[in-house]
């Protein structure tokens, strides 16, 4: 909400500039910008306009002769409004306006310009620009624009927290303002006019939960016309748009006292009645800005007994609406349920100024005030004359509440006491009457302040008021010692950081993704209901597609070798669980490009899948001392894909990224391998408690093995075969130098050497020993997988 | 037996003996001159073009010296292999200036690293952490939070629907809830987690950011203890000078509520950095603790924004870009 300085001083004194009061309002709960309209312009002050004459080389210039009160200037202007006599802001030579337009002199068509008549736009006072703005002539000349006039159109930007319906006016707001400085707030006086026996409208409510008070009345002989200079600069103020003078009344109102009212043109009402009910199914409505409407039972709707002739709280009609020949308007001002107007604002998407108020909740006691500040207005400015009795419909009057407030409360809550008078002086402030009972208040809260009906709420009031910045603050280490581990995910500190010492980049991606992507793992996903696009509109069931566009994206801007991992969410639907939808946390990786580039001790090596093996070895069975396996299993990410199993449980996958997915994603990529496994369970996974064994000082024997098998045989099965028949004494086997060559070792044949080192636990291993082993394993081998020692 | 078998042979000797290629110098000379010497294999081999034929000698003397070339390739390629750095280092024959061979050095991410300081530093107050489920039901992100369901105070967070039921979190709080329904009072958390907010992406705002929200119940705590609390909180993260203030706001959750703002020196305002208050006795009352006993304060604060005004990052979207050019200013 735009609040404007010089509105607010109708109630209270302003003393503050702009950011001054900005810091007062923002330190009692109604956070202040300043707005654009703050206008700084060195330099621009109050002249009057001598003469004009036409410009000798152009039709639409004139030349002008300015007077600031000292000298004269020749300023060439192009407004059409520009008249002799005028008083205007005349920026001179050498000011600067904002925007950092600095005024030179200069040559116009040949003839000489000294400064600038300037318009409200370049004052940044408003977005007219089609004139030059005239001042009133009492200004006097010479002195500066913004301390004589320009002050006028300060104003603040405010955001009213939801809870503050009383804050959503001028008036309201002086009310804290003289509450937080001591001043005086003054009096809003409106006259109650008094009404001949006249024209009687019923007015009746189907449901008094949704409507519990509605004020009316007639007004006769108005003259619907354009408003007077000071409503316009009052609506201009705060960024209002002048539209004609009984339209202008209501939203003046609004902003003043916070009150919505309604004008309608009384001849187009045609039962002479008013009935507030809710919307039929279907029932067509079009609002007065020109939208239709189907309406349904969620809707609250005035009509004249008949049709709709507003959407109540929210829009009037616009069969109802005044125009140039309205001459007779029925006034509305009235309470409508905050629940009911928000639910039928919502279904419509339609947010108004009367709704917001109306949702946050009105005061039902200011409808006959802001009813016959209408009226006045009608009276002062389109010459109305009220014909009708006020027609108050208010069946159950509302009950004042009471609140008791307890000093020791207040005390207990703050951690600080606060002074007596301090609090009274603060409720006296924000107009909450009370009864002193010895350390305790019984407040009576006013009908504005829907938001306080607890202690508590006074007190937020007091301490909001006093300044929470005035309290002092204690020790922040009290209260019980909480044993155990403080942080349930402290399990992946080793997983990250290992993570990191290997060259992975942590990233944190979007959780959003598109159907296609979300669904690639065969998983159902879990869709939004009101997605923000199309393509974030479902929860990712895998890291694997967010990282890949990462890839890609890095790739496009020149990194071409990286290593990535995320730790993040994952979900999808289980329809056979209580709650279908199902959480986990997972960490998934890619490695693309070089592992290391060539240098001048070391050519390029590429990244490939036995990096990313050995990652998860490092970290999974050697840092982590889980029992982790590799088994062949498909899955779509992947080709050739390796499932991963730890401590018997299933986990994840690994293997390059399938050429299918990559096309799906669209992207540019090649050879990537990548890995994805769930965290959920690992987590449960007791820690393998790390133990001390006595270090092994026997010598190590190392024995080469080069063996020469099937190109498809796998190493590992060889590995395993050297362990299982080594035993004990087996302690490392190194497979290294793998070798083809056909007319070396025959047609589909590889040879590898293995290193295999031998230690005994208990004494020096002897050659025999050594021998026999080895013997053993040639054998078996050669026994087994046809793998023979090379000749 | 005819040149070409013989050249055959040697070859066949050589790929074997460079297949275990010796690392002392020494060594390495005596397999040279073995096969590349004076009294070499190789040599041996030219001897015998002096038995061929005139017409057979130029073509297999073509043939000798391109075996002899693929011989002094496949050595010089094993010698480069199995260069020392450590022996040419001793000798001044490696050049110190040449780059280092650093090792692949991979980062946290900023975020990560953020809220390690921030878990730590509320640790350090006797904080325990606590996690809960990004998708929840509506009673536990709204409704046991004070938030009726048609009230204004809804339109303060955007929210993400999965079904009519059922939201993405818009804030950590939902695990207050359901810390407090499983456990007795006191307690003293802190909760971290990503939430969701349908909101239009910009350079302030995304779809979903990381908070840390807090909460503590016991026996008489007070608002002076919340300031405590926050304080040593903005100073440990943000140094022991900065200025803070404390500005009365509105939390359906909190009554008194507040939001904190520190000074930023170089855009000369106040910058919003967390929201706190004393827990509404009606989120109380929604878990069943007794109000008459208990109270408490909680607190909650975007891990990006303390990132981004602890290093200066200008757009919330270069979390989420995993550009590495990113990452590697945080290593």
């Amino acid at each position: 909400m735009i609040i404007s300085l010089e509105w607010l001083r109708d109630f209270v004194e302003i003393k503050e500039n702009p950011n001054e009061l900005s810091d007062i309002l923002s330190n009692i709960g109604l956070e202040a910008e300043t707005t654009d309209t703050v206008i700084e312009t060195p330099g621009v002050i109050i002249s009057k306009v001598k003469s004009t004459e036409k410009h000798p080389n152009a039709d639409k210039l004139k030349i002008c002769v300015v007077d600031d009160g000292d000298t004269l200037h020749q300023v060439i202007c192009g407004a059409p409004n520009v008249e002799p006599g005028q008083t205007v802001p005349f920026a001179k030579v050498g000011s600067v306006l904002p925007g950092d337009f600095k005024i030179k002199q200069v040559k116009i068509r040949g003839v000489e310009s000294n400064g600038m008549i300037c318009s409200e736009r370049e004052l940044r006072i408003s977005e007219e620009h089609d004139g030059i703005m005239v001042l009133p002539d009492k200004l006097k000349l010479g002195k500066d624009f913004k301390n004589s006039y320009g002050y006028k159109f300060y104003s603040l930007e405010l955001d009213i927290t939801p809870n503050r319906a009383d804050a959503f006016s001028h008036y309201g707001v002086a009310r804290d303002i003289a509450c937080a400085t001591g001043r005086k707030l003054k009096h809003l006086e409106v006259k109650n006019i008094s009404t001949p026996k006249g024209i009687s409208i019923p007015i009746s409510s189907e449901n008094i939960e949704d409507c519990c008070r509605y004020v009316g009345g007639v007004i006769k002989n108005i003259k619907v016309g354009p408003s007077p200079n000071w409503l316009v600069k009052k609506l201009k103020s705060v960024g209002q748009r002048s539209i004609n003078n009984v339209v202008d009344i209501s939203n003046y109102v609004l902003l003043e006292m916070g009150h919505p009212t309604h004008i309608f043109d009384y001849n187009k009402i045609p039962n002479k009645k008013i009935l507030i009910r809710r919307a039929k199914k279907n029932e067509p409505f079009t609002t007065l800005d020109g939208q239709n409407f189907k309406l349904n039972k969620k809707h609250l709707v005035v009509t004249d007994g008949k049709s709709p002739i507003a959407l109540a709280g929210i829009m009037g009609g616009e069969n109802s609406s005044v125009n140039h020949k309205t001459t007779e308007v029925f006034v509305e001002s009235a309470y409508f349920n905050p629940v009911t107007i928000r639910k039928g604002s919502k279904n419509l998407s339609l947010l108004t100024d009367a709704s917001k108020r109306f949702e946050r909740g009105a005061d039902p006691n200011a409808c006959l005030k802001a009813f016959f500040r209408v009226v006045s207005l009608l009276k002062e400015i389109a010459g109305g004359e009220i014909m009708s009795e006020v027609m108050d419909f208010y069946p159950n009057p509302i009950q004042e509440l009471k609140v008791s407030l307890r000093y020791s409360e207040i005390i207990s809550v703050l951690g600080y006491k606060i002074e007596k008078q301090k609090i009274e002086n603060i409720l006296n402030g924000l107009k909450i009457s009370f009864k002193k009972e010895k350390d305790q208040y019984d407040c009576v809260i006013p009908s504005f302040r829907p938001d306080i009906s607890r202690e508590i709420d006074l007190i937020e009031e007091i301490i909001r008021i006093y300044g929470i910045s005035a309290i002092p603050s204690i020790s922040p280490l009290s209260g019980e010692i909480q044993y155990g581990n403080p942080d349930p995910e402290s399990y992946l500190d080793p997983i990250k950081t290992s993570f990191c010492s290997f060259g992975f980049h942590q990233l944190f991606l979007n959780s959003l993704e598109n159907k296609t992507e979300a669904d690639l793992t065969g998983k159902e996903s879990v869709h939004m209901l009101n997605p923000l696009n199309v393509d974030m509109s479902n929860l990712r069931t895998s890291l694997l597609p967010g990282l890949l566009k990462t890839a890609d994206y890095n790739i496009k801007h020149g990194n071409l070798n990286f290593r990535l991992f995320e730790i993040g969410q994952t979900h999808y639907i289980d329809d056979s669980l209580d709650n279908i939808y199902v959480e986990n946390k997972s960490i998934a990786a890619i490695i693309h490009g070089n592992e290391k580039n060539v240098s001048i001790n070391s050519n390029e090596i590429k990244e490939n899948i036995l990096n990313l093996k050995g990652v998860i070895v490092s970290i999974f069975r050697k840092k982590l001392n889980m029992n982790l396996k590799f088994n062949k299993e498909g899955h779509p990410a992947f080709s050739r894909a390796k499932k991963i199993v730890i401590n018997n449980k299933e986990v994840g996958f690994l293997g390059e990224i399938n050429s299918n997915w990559i096309k799906i994603l669209k992207l540019d990529l090649t050879t990537i391998y990548g890995f994805e496994l769930n965290l959920t369970p690992i987590k449960e996974m007791i820690l393998k408690k790390k133990e001390f064994k006595k270090i092994n000082s026997y010598p190590i024997v190392q024995r080469d093995l080069n063996l020469v098998m099937e190109e498809n045989l796998e190493a590992g099965k060889i590995i395993n075969l050297i362990f299982k028949i080594g035993g004990k004494y087996v302690i490392k086997v190194n497979p290294f130098n793998l070798f083809f060559d056909q007319k070396a070792i025959g047609e589909n044949k590889k040879s590898i050497t293995f290193s295999i080192f031998l230690q005994h636990p208990s004494k020096t291993l002897e050659d025999k020993d050594v021998n026999s082993i080895i013997k053993e394993i040639i054998h078996i081998a050669d026994k087994q997988f046809s793998a023979k020692l090379r000749a | 037996m005819p040149i070409e078998e013989k050249i055959d042979i040697v070859r066949n000797n050589f790929l074997t003996d460079i297949d275990s290629f010796p690392k002392q110098k020494k060594e390495i000379e005596g397999l040279r001159s073995k096969y590349l010497g004076r009294k070499g294999f190789v040599s041996e081999l030219f001897t015998l073009l002096a038995d061929a034929t005139k017409e057979d000698r130029p073509k297999l003397g073509k043939k000798l010296n391109i075996f002899k070339n693929e011989l002094l390739d496949q050595f010089e390629r094993k010698i480069s292999e199995i260069r020392d750095p450590n022996i040419d280092f001793e000798n001044n024959q490696l050049d110190f200036s040449l780059p280092g061979n650093e090792p692949r050095i991979g980062s946290l991410h900023i975020l990560d690293q953020t809220l390690t300081e921030i878990k730590d530093i509320f640790k350090s107050i006797g904080f325990h952490l606590a996690y809960g489920p990004e998708i929840d039901d509506e009673y536990h992100n709204f409704s046991a939070l004070n938030i009726p369901e048609h009230h204004p105070a809804r339109d303060m967070q955007d929210t993400f629907f999965v079904d009519e039921n059922t939201v993405l979190r818009t804030h950590t709080s939902n695990v207050q809830i359901h810390l407090m329904e499983e456990k007795e009072p006191p307690i003293r958390f802190i909760v971290p987690g990503r939430v969701y907010r349908n909101e239009a992406i910009g350079y302030k705002s995304y779809c979903l950011f990381h908070q840390v929200e807090g909460i503590y119940i016991n026996k008489a705590v007070s608002l002076a203890e919340l300031k405590g609390c926050l304080e040593y909180f903005v100073k440990q993260m943000f140094g022991l000078k900065r200025k803070m203030r404390f500005r009365p706001s509105f939390f359906p959750f909190t009554e008194p509520s507040a939001e904190v703002d520190i000074w930023d020196n170089e855009r000369q305002q106040w910058m919003e950095i967390m929201g706190c208050g004393m827990v509404d006795p009606a989120v109380l009352n929604n878990v069943g603790y007794d109000t008459g006993k208990w109270n408490g304060y909680a607190f909650g604060m975007g891990v990006e924004r303390i990132a981004m005004l602890k290093y200066g990052i200008d757009d919330i979207r270069h979390f989420y870009s995993g550009d590495i050019r990113f990452s590697k200013q945080f290593i």
